[in-house]
């Protein structure tokens, strides 16, 4: 036991000899999870964005654009011609309106506008603005259209004797129209339904966990970078020359990283409750569980791992990249829900996938024990796979 | 010049034989580009275009109006757009949105047209005709998007029923104020009623949306063309860091020393340095861009413009390199920093996730990444862009590196770096 305490102790000091340890155990996972968090939710306002140039700036295309700000699926977002064409071009936006030098009331009243739309084409988004828009246009013309149909049909009952007459008939006429429009009954109503939501996804939540697997695996999976160095260096033949057993020393190596990496999921979990208030606490003992099923799969890859690499390097270059495609294909990044689910099924071989599904059953869905115990199961027969191949693989020179 | 070429040749040959440096600099872009593409239903082919959207559509009405609702759902113009089933019950058609099958229902009551369509005694009192129904959409809130077109289509239609009903409410009123119709004229009225609702007289309108779609982008917009620059980008600064890390390294081993004693002035030697640091960068990047064309069948776009913009990409990350060089002390802190960069850089500058969703303040401080405007000009050239459409980033990149080189020029004269 104080073997394998010394050995914990040793590669403890030579982790943190430098401050620049911290930046990856702590500082950067907490940038991510704040940024993910922050990034990847919904936003406040989902309507999609149009991009609007008023070359007109006149009190129709104010009218215009006010309600377009009323749209439930639009919002639009004035801008210069040069910039909302930049937009459109890098997609940016899938529509873009630009409202003539001519669009004004007296124009109207006299002969038809154009209003210019760009889509991007296959854009459902774009087709959803189009028709935003259209419903827009018809609402603020209305008044006009209905004033010059009455002097129409008036005209037909009676011609009028002057164009002042003419005038004066569209002018009452539009007010009416006005004022019966601003009164008119609601024609439509709309009703949400009570669909059950398609995944379950909380931004906050599941950048917490997505973050803390991502930032805890890829240094678990380091160990094989440690196995590498002592290899390389000759340190792990000195080792074994003294009175310590092979096993003590695996062990030694595992259980210290093991150790910080609980650590480091502690503190990142802390934050998660202090900062972004998420429920980690619910099931304290269920969490403890899948913290070490989790830590223990990681570090099993690792010593897997460093039985094939030869170099350090190799093996830095390897663990990053391993936990980052085991990280962004687990679902921690984006929601697995999402995936197709030819890819959803195939992911099941990858241990981050089962410790994402048993931290976001505590974080996320609120579950206890009984829920985690099958990922844990599954993290731990992982572990128990990696293990054998590399101890059975190992080479200690 | 020839030195200059020599130092920078051996450097890239030297950084094509690191197999650790190779994980990082091809294997990595490229596994996580697969990934991606994996996830995102790129290859599976289901992240193309759009679906018809599934609506389902009951009408109790037995009116006009009622029918030309269908109608309108059912038309050439939406077939495209929508998959409309009509059936008789709207709690069938409400299970059907429950049960996440439809993006919405629309139910249209019994009564509909009977609650608009004024008679002929309404038009002179001025008064509705009864009750007033409403149409109801019974929204999916897992579509928004799709729901949202539904209801535009649904008030659209609402708003002209509502807008010919008012066209005859006031064009009638008008003409009884201004006593060109009187009480008398009754069976005029009831002809000129009958007249206008039998040709379903619409008002014309007077404001066209001149549609138009974007020509140079008539295409699907591949997934892909986002996220493989944004890895192959993010993984270029594992590249530069690590030119600057070789640089140290060569000081820390004696190599360095040994070059600056032959007849070789120490800024050739850190030209050919930095010049082998842009060959491997620019290598590495033309890589992940040929094989992903073949593999992936990806359109990167116009291949001048791609060029030019991978050659300033990397002038511009090579500058990010070499000023972490010129800070560091040891090959290692090179190492460190690089790595730290590299990630950052990465989710600052939108090679993970688009930025579209951020608040602008986040985009704004992207700026300061290659990342970001390598990512903005590979997206516009993927789009169907020209050179012309990417001069923006072009000289944000150019303006980054020349920026970055002077000050680590700077900073390496007065720390001597480059002395034996």
């Amino acid at each position: 036991m104080k073997k394998i305490l010394t050995i914990v102790l040793k590669d403890t000091i030579i982790r943190f000899s430098s401050l620049s340890e911290w930046l990856f155990f702590l500082i950067l996972p907490i940038i991510f999870t704040i940024v993910l968090a922050g990034g990847t939710g919904a936003p406040k306002d989902t309507r999609i964005i149009l991009a609007v140039t008023d070359l007109a700036e006149s009190p129709l295309s104010a009218q215009l654009i006010n309600e377009l700000e009323n749209s439930d699926v639009v919002r639009p977002d004035v801008k210069e011609l040069e910039k909302a064409e930049d937009d459109l071009k890098s997609r940016k936006v899938s529509t873009m309106l630009v409202i003539p030098e001519d669009f004004s009331l007296e124009n109207l009243s006299s002969r038809e506008l154009r209003i210019d739309f760009y889509q991007l084409p296959n854009s459902l988004d774009a087709i959803a603005s189009e028709q935003a828009v259209q419903e827009v246009i018809s609402k603020i013309s209305s008044s006009v259209e209905i004033a010059q149909n009455s002097v129409a049909l008036a005209e037909q009952v009676h011609p009028f004797s002057s164009e002042r007459d003419r005038q004066a008939y569209f002018n009452t006429a539009m007010k009416q129209a006005q004022e019966e429009i601003k009164n008119a009954p609601q024609r439509m109503k709309v009703q949400l339904a009570a669909t059950k939501a398609e995944i379950d996804y909380d931004p906050q939540a599941n950048s917490s966990a997505g973050q803390l697997i991502t930032w805890v695996f890829i240094p678990l999976i380091g160990i094989s970078g440690m196995f590498a160095f002592e290899r390389q260096k000759g340190t792990l033949r000195r080792v074994l020359v003294t009175p310590t057993v092979k096993s003590t020393y695996l062990i030694g190596t595992i259980l210290g990283q093991v150790f910080w990496a609980l650590v480091q999921m502690a503190l990142l979990i802390s934050f998660g409750i202090l900062v972004m208030k998420l429920h980690w606490g619910q099931n304290i003992p269920a969490l403890i569980v899948i913290m070490i099923s989790s830590a223990l799969s990681a570090a099993a890859l690792g010593v897997m791992l460093g039985a094939f690499v030869k170099t350090e390097g190799q093996a830095t270059g390897l663990s990053i990249m391993i936990g980052m495609v085991m990280a962004l294909l687990g679902g921690c990044w984006y929601p697995i829900e999402l995936f197709p689910k030819i890819v959803g099924t195939i992911t099941k071989i990858l241990p981050t996938r089962w410790a994402m599904q048993g931290l976001l059953d505590l974080v996320l869905r609120g579950q206890g024990m009984a829920a985690v115990l099958p990922e844990a199961g599954v993290l731990l027969a992982f572990a128990a796979v990696f293990l054998i191949i590399g101890i059975w693989r190992f080479k200690y020179e | 010049m020839r030195k200059l070429w020599i130092i920078g040749w051996k450097d890239l040959r030297l950084a094509f034989r690191d197999r650790s440096a190779l994980i990082f600099m091809l294997l990595a872009p490229f596994l996580l580009t697969l990934g991606l593409g994996l996830i995102s239903g790129r290859f599976s082919g289901s992240s193309s275009g759009f679906n018809s959207i599934p609506v389902v559509i009951v009408n109790q009405d037995e009116g006009q109006i009622g029918k030309e609702l269908v109608k309108l759902f059912q038309s050439d113009n939406l077939a495209d757009l929508l998959y409309v089933v009509v059936i008789d019950k709207a709690a069938t058609a409400q299970a059907h949105v429950d049960n996440d099958k439809v993006a919405a229902a629309v139910v249209i009551p019994a009564g509909f047209t009977e609650s608009i369509i004024p008679d002929a005694n309404a038009m002179l009192t001025g008064q509705a005709s009864g009750k007033i129904e409403q149409i109801l959409v019974y929204s999916n809130p897992n579509r928004p998007t799709s729901a949202g077109v539904i209801q535009s289509i649904v008030k659209s239609f609402t708003q002209e029923v509502e807008k010919m009903r008012i066209a005859e409410q006031v064009a009638f009123s008008q003409m009884f104020v201004n006593g060109i119709l009187t009480q008398n004229d009754m069976a005029l009225i009831q002809q000129l009623v009958a007249k206008t609702q039998s040709e379903n007289q619409k008002t014309k309108n007077l404001i066209v949306l001149n549609n138009q779609t974007t020509t140079a982008e008539a295409k699907d917009f591949d997934v892909l063309a986002y996220m493989a620059p944004g890895m192959a980008l993010m993984f270029l600064m594992f590249t530069t860091s690590n030119g600057g890390r070789a640089l140290l390294s060569e000081k820390n081993q004696g190599t360095l020393p040994r070059l600056l004693v032959s007849p070789t002035r120490s800024y050739q030697v850190l030209g050919g340095k930095v010049f082998g640091t842009f060959l491997t960068g620019t290598a590495q990047m033309l890589i992940l861009i040929v094989s992903s064309g073949f593999l992936f069948n990806l359109r990167w776009g116009n291949p001048l413009a791609v060029l030019l913009l991978v050659i300033v990409a990397v002038f511009a990350a090579v500058g990010w390199g070499l000023l972490i060089t010129a800070f560091a002390k040891t090959p290692g802190q090179v190492g460190t920093a690089g790595s730290a960069l590299m990630l950052l850089f990465g989710i600052l500058g939108g090679s993970f996730f688009s930025l579209s969703n951020f608040p602008t303040w986040f985009q704004m401080v992207s700026k300061i990444t290659p990342n970001a405007w390598g990512l903005d000009g590979f997206t516009r050239l993927a789009s169907g862009g020209t050179l012309a459409d990417i001069v923006t980033p072009l000289c944000a990149l150019l303006i980054m590196g020349v920026v970055l080189f002077a000050i680590s020029i700077v900073v390496f004269n007065r720390r001597n770096v480059m002395r034996v």
